[in-house]
């Protein structure tokens, strides 16, 4: 404490003296000045008053950049001196001011007198590098002069404080350094020439502001940091008559007098990316060749070489050489060819062949012998194969022989692989008849797991197996592996497709003989369907419903097992899905609404997707099938019901009905009027017996064009007898009397003729008085006038007499009444057996009566008015006025 | 108990005799050990000394190949010529200590030469020229060599200091014309060429007699 303060004074007093030296231009002055400072240190700072007496230590304070520093911490050193301590924390380098109060009006004036500032520059120490190396590599043939040495320093830096680092080499003999220094983590030194064989001492040092630091030293022979160039030259020697070694000749990179290598050496057969390393304890010397043994014959190494310093520990290994390449020369095939059987149709069976697993070179010919029941068949296949083949490393399948095998014939086939060297061993494949198959492996499990297919199986129980075949097919793609006996799990070693299903089966083989397969399928990598099924209708869409039929996806496309369907189903507005088994291809949709269109799609999963089939659309039926049928069947029978309930209602009823259309009209013969005797002379009885008595049917046909015809004629008889004016009237009652010779004519200046005439009949007539009669055309004349006279002895109806009364009555008889004149009109034409036939059928001459309604109907909304005034020219009211007159005795 | 007889055992059994013979014992074994170290390190050294004297050796016949090409026409007729001042390429002495001194001393005076050879080749050749480039680096190569034999003979005797050269500072030819330069330029190198190959012999020899007469003379 003592020390510190002293040291303190002592530079408070020298820094005094270099202010005053410098002529005391500012009345503050701060030590230290430009200090560098470590960052996470507190430092110390001393503010010192120079020749003024009324500003103390009280009157300054301290400012770090333009923050003032709390006053706690600062310290009081005299009168005229005040220290502040700070923390370093921060890396950024700032100001430090020492300022005072304005206590007098000299301070005020000279502000600029009474501050001082110190830059403080912050960092942190240099760490020691580590880890350093260095490595000096080959040039030509020499080692090249300039050593590079890396090294790590986990150390912090500020910009303000750099860390330098120097790599100094120093040839520990002659005490020679070389040294290059930077700011880097690795440096490149050169040593002019490379000191081999001169002890070498490395280090490194680290150097800023705050301090220095230095590495651990690496002092060893120089050779120790040598990477030599690798070997040279290197080449490969086949040897005929060594089918199972290679001799390996290089050149030493560099001269043994700068540094003495040693070599390691690797190999692989070409296309294997395993290499295989020769044991360094039989190449770690100083060696040019090698010879390389226990190779496989026929088989195309590849061969590398490096080296390094020979001391144990020292240098670095040199690059691998470039590849250098041989083939081993050809042996005899030293295994059996691998012999196996495609199963075809129709008995039918293809025998082939894998290579032998060591062929030892190309395969020539496969030489095959059969022995089936009684006989013997003997054959050679030969084999054609490029290089290019065999250096594919694939075992090639070979297509020996097609045979037909019976059922029940068990078959040995023998084959042996033939190179240029000799003869393999003999490969056997004994297929049974198929009445005694062999049982099969049993809990027989596939399953994918790090990118293979995994094949797992218990033995067949009761008897011993001699060996397994696993074979997988795939869209007419067979490969298979031998098992031995007690494999029970293995990996197929073909190489497998990825989404692609494979029919994987094992097969026992007991002493040669094939037993039977246990089979499943399998995918190395299931992924979502490539695209889904197709759906399409089947038959025709119904009202509610819908059957759906879909193919299911080819093998190919369908990237793993099928999981289920998911039928989709939308009419626009909502779409509805169900989810089926994978095993269904067809469905039936319900509960669909009719008339309406719908899309459906099928979407195929796996458990690793889905994939949505090809969109089809239909249209449920408005009806459903047989409901047409059945509402026409049912109107129909209704239609059918109801007229046959008229029918027997007409029928069981007529007689109401008569009574109610056909009422009963008072026989005119029996009428006082028959007794009338008009001055008109007598005229002879018209013939009774074809007029009905008391009933006239009258039969209109108000359209028929023969009414006008007839009328025609009528008007024509009517001219030969009496042709006359508009008054005269037709027959009377219009019924086929009126065809009688009795001439029957209403006039009314000749009223009393026409008592006459009927005094021996009922009459009852209409009188027309028409134009047609004049030769005009009925149908041009409209207007009609009715007349009607009874010959009733009866009184005549009100209605009869009245016809505006007619009118106001039920339509019905209004009708019934309107057309007699029609019937006047044409009744006079009409013979005998019609006017039976009509009368005969009341019925149809009902229906008749309705005919032409329109027409009728105009004339029944007629007002009375207007048929007055249409019938006012023809005068009626005086042809008529004297019949009624006549009426009135009565 | 049983410890404790042991003990009454132990202080039967060490006797002053026996244990001075115990103590002789152990000081024979650790200047045994001692010897075989410093054998070890002389081995060492001498197998550093050598490598690098055979790789001076190989450069110095590089050199002369080098010189050769790069004198143009009549340079073999330069090597020829028989020049004086040039060292004895022969290795002087009876003792090892001497040889190993007279190998040092004629290294320096190689040196020397060689160096002025190097001067010389500078003003013939273009500075980019390789005989330049391993002149300097057999300069470089002796210059270590001879520290490498200086520290060898310290190691081996440590109170024997390496007297100064008997005829004074090396002799240097006085100025010369340039087939002078030429013909002593190879006289130089092929001589310093024999002289390393002496040196070679004469370290494989040490290496023998040296190393293990060495730890006999510390043993004995």
């Amino acid at each position: 404490m003592v020390f510190a303060r002293g040291l303190q004074l002592l530079v408070l007093a020298s820094l005094t003296s270099v202010v005053v030296r410098c002529g005391a231009h500012s009345h503050l002055v701060i030590a230290p000045q430009s200090p560098v400072l470590e960052i996470g240190t507190n430092f110390t700072a001393t503010c010192m008053i120079i020749n003024r007496d009324e500003v103390t230590a009280d009157d300054c304070y301290w400012n770090l950049s333009k923050t003032t520093v709390p006053k706690d911490q600062y310290t009081r050193v005299n009168r005229s001196a005040l220290n502040v301590t700070i923390p370093i924390t921060s890396e950024t380098s700032e100001w430090l001011f020492c300022l005072c109060k304005d206590v007098s009006h000299y301070v005020a004036l000279n502000k600029g007198k009474f501050i001082h500032g110190i830059w403080l520059e912050k960092g942190y120490r240099p760490t020691k590098p580590v880890n350093l190396s260095c490595e000096a590599v080959q040039e030509e043939k020499s080692i090249f002069k300039t050593i590079t040495c890396e090294w790590d320093s986990s150390g912090s830096q500020s910009e303000s404080v750099p860390t330098t680092y120097t790599l100094i080499v120093k040839k520990t003999s002659t005490d020679e350094i070389y040294n290059i220094s930077t700011q880097l983590k690795r440096a490149e030194l050169d040593l002019d020439t490379y000191p081999n064989h001169m002890n070498l001492d490395v280090w490194v040092t680290a150097r800023n502001k705050l301090g220095t630091v230095e590495s651990d030293h690496l002092i060893h022979d120089a050779n120790y940091f040598v990477k030599p160039n690798p070997p040279s030259d290197v080449q490969i020697l086949s040897e005929n008559g060594f089918s199972t070694s290679l001799l390996i000749n290089w050149i030493h990179p560099i001269n043994k007098v700068y540094v003495e290598l040693k070599y390691q050496i690797r190999f692989a057969p070409r296309g294997s990316h395993q290499w295989t390393y020769v044991p360094l304890m039989d190449t770690a010397k100083y060696i040019q060749s090698f010879r390389l043994q226990n190779l496989q014959p026929d088989t195309k190494y590849v061969i590398q070489v490096r080296c390094k310093n020979s001391v144990y520990d020292y240098g670095y290994w040199s690059d691998w050489s470039t590849n250098a390449t041989n083939r081993t020369p050809e042996d005899r095939p030293t295994s059996k060819p691998d012999l196996w059987r495609i199963d075809e149709d129709n008995q039918q069976w293809q025998i082939i062949s894998k290579d032998p697993v060591f062929s030892n070179g190309k395969i020539k010919s496969f030489e095959i012998r059969i022995e089936s029941h009684r006989s013997k068949e003997w054959g050679s296949i030969p084999v054609n194969r490029s290089d290019a083949d065999s250096s594919t490393g694939n075992r090639e399948i070979t297509f020996l022989k097609k045979m037909q095998i019976a059922d029940d014939r068990s078959v040995k086939v023998y084959v042996n692989a033939t190179n240029s060297v000799g003869k393999s061993p003999e490969g056997l494949l004994f297929i049974p008849a198929k009445a005694q198959v062999l049982a099969p492996v049993e809990d027989l499990k596939v399953w994918p797991e790090g990118g293979q297919l995994w094949v797992e199986w218990n033995a067949p129980k009761p008897m011993s197996v001699q060996e397994y075949v696993v074979e997988w097919v795939s869209g007419g793609w067979l490969d298979w592996q031998r098992e031995n006996k007690s494999t029970r799990r293995t990996a197929i070693k073909g190489i497998l497709e990825k989404f692609v299903c494979y029919n994987v089966s094992v097969y026992p083989i007991y002493s040669g003989w094939l037993g039977k397969p246990a089979r499943t399928e399998a995918y190395l990598e299931q992924q979502a369907p490539l695209r889904g099924p197709n759906v399409k209708l089947k038959g025709d869409p119904g009202r509610n419903e819908a059957e759906l039929v879909w193919e299911e996806i080819p093998l190919h496309s369908r990237g793993g097992f099928i999981t289920n369907y998911t039928i989709h189903y939308s009419s626009g507005a909502e779409t509805h899905n169900r989810k089926v088994p994978a095993n269904i291809t067809s469905y039936r949709l319900t509960g669909l609404s009719g008339g309406t269109k719908y899309d459906t799609w099928i979407e195929a999963s796996t458990i690793r997707g889905s994939t949505n089939g090809s969109n089809h659309s239909f249209t449920t039926l408005k009806y459903a099938p047989g409901e047409i049928e059945g509402i026409v069947v049912g109107v129909s029978l209704g239609c059918l019901f109801v007229i046959v309930t008229i029918m027997l209602f007409c029928l069981y009823k007529k007689d109401v009905l008569k009574e109610n259309f056909w009422p009963q009209i008072p026989n005119p013969g029996e009428s006082t009027i028959g007794n009338w005797s008009p001055d008109y002379p007598l005229r002879a009885e018209p013939p009774k017996e074809n007029c009905l008595s008391g009933i006239s049917v009258l039969d209109v046909h108000m359209c028929d064009a023969k009414c006008v015809f007839e009328e025609d004629k009528t008007s024509l008889s009517l001219k030969k007898d009496k042709y006359l004016s508009e008054e005269h009237s037709s027959g009377i009652g219009g019924s086929s009397c009126m065809s009688s010779p009795r001439q029957s004519v209403s006039d009314s200046d000749e009223g009393g003729d026409m008592a006459d005439t009927t005094s021996s009949t009922v009459q009852y007539s209409s009188v027309v008085a028409s134009s047609g009669y004049k030769g005009q055309t009925p149908s041009s004349q409209p207007q009609q006038s009715i007349f009607s006279r009874s010959e009733s002895t009866q009184p005549l109806l009100d209605s009869e007499e009245n016809p505006d009364m007619m009118v106001q009555e039920g339509s019905r008889q209004f009708q019934h009444f309107a057309r007699q004149p029609r019937f006047a009109e044409c009744a006079g034409n009409e013979d005998t057996a019609d006017f039976d036939r009509l009368r005969m059928e009341p019925q149809e001459a009902n229906e008749s009566l309705d005919f032409c309604p329109l027409e009728e109907d105009n004339e029944q909304i007629a007002p009375p008015d207007r048929l007055s005034a249409e019938w006012l020219p023809v005068k009626p009211a005086s042809s008529y006025m004297p019949q009624l007159g006549g009426y009135r005795p009565q | 108990m049983n410890g404790h007889v042991k003990n009454m055992y132990f202080h039967q059994f060490m006797t002053p005799t026996t244990l001075l013979s115990l103590l002789l014992l152990m000081a024979v074994d650790s200047t045994r050990t001692v010897a075989a170290s410093r054998h070890q390190q002389c081995a060492i050294a001498l197998q550093q000394t050598l490598k690098l004297t055979k790789l001076v050796q190989t450069e110095s016949v590089n050199l002369i190949k080098t010189y050769k090409s790069s004198q143009g026409e009549m340079s073999e007729l330069f090597c020829k010529v028989s020049v004086n001042d040039i060292p004895d390429p022969n290795i002087s002495g009876l003792e090892p200590s001497e040889r190993i001194v007279s190998v040092y001393t004629h290294l320096q005076a190689f040196n020397s030469h060689v160096k002025r050879v190097y001067e010389q080749q500078t003003d013939l050749q273009l500075p980019t020229s390789p005989l330049l480039m391993e002149l300097s680096t057999v300069s470089v190569r002796s210059r270590d060599l001879a520290v490498l034999i200086n520290s060898f003979y310290q190691s081996l005797f440590p109170n024997l200091p390496i007297p100064e050269p008997a005829g004074g500072p090396t002799t240097l030819p006085p100025p010369q014309n340039v087939f002078q330069q030429k013909v002593y330029g190879c006289v130089v190198l092929k001589t310093y060429k024999g002289f390393l190959s002496n040196v070679a012999k004469e370290l494989r020899t040490l290496k023998t007699k040296v190393c293990r007469r060495g730890t006999q003379t510390n043993m004995l």
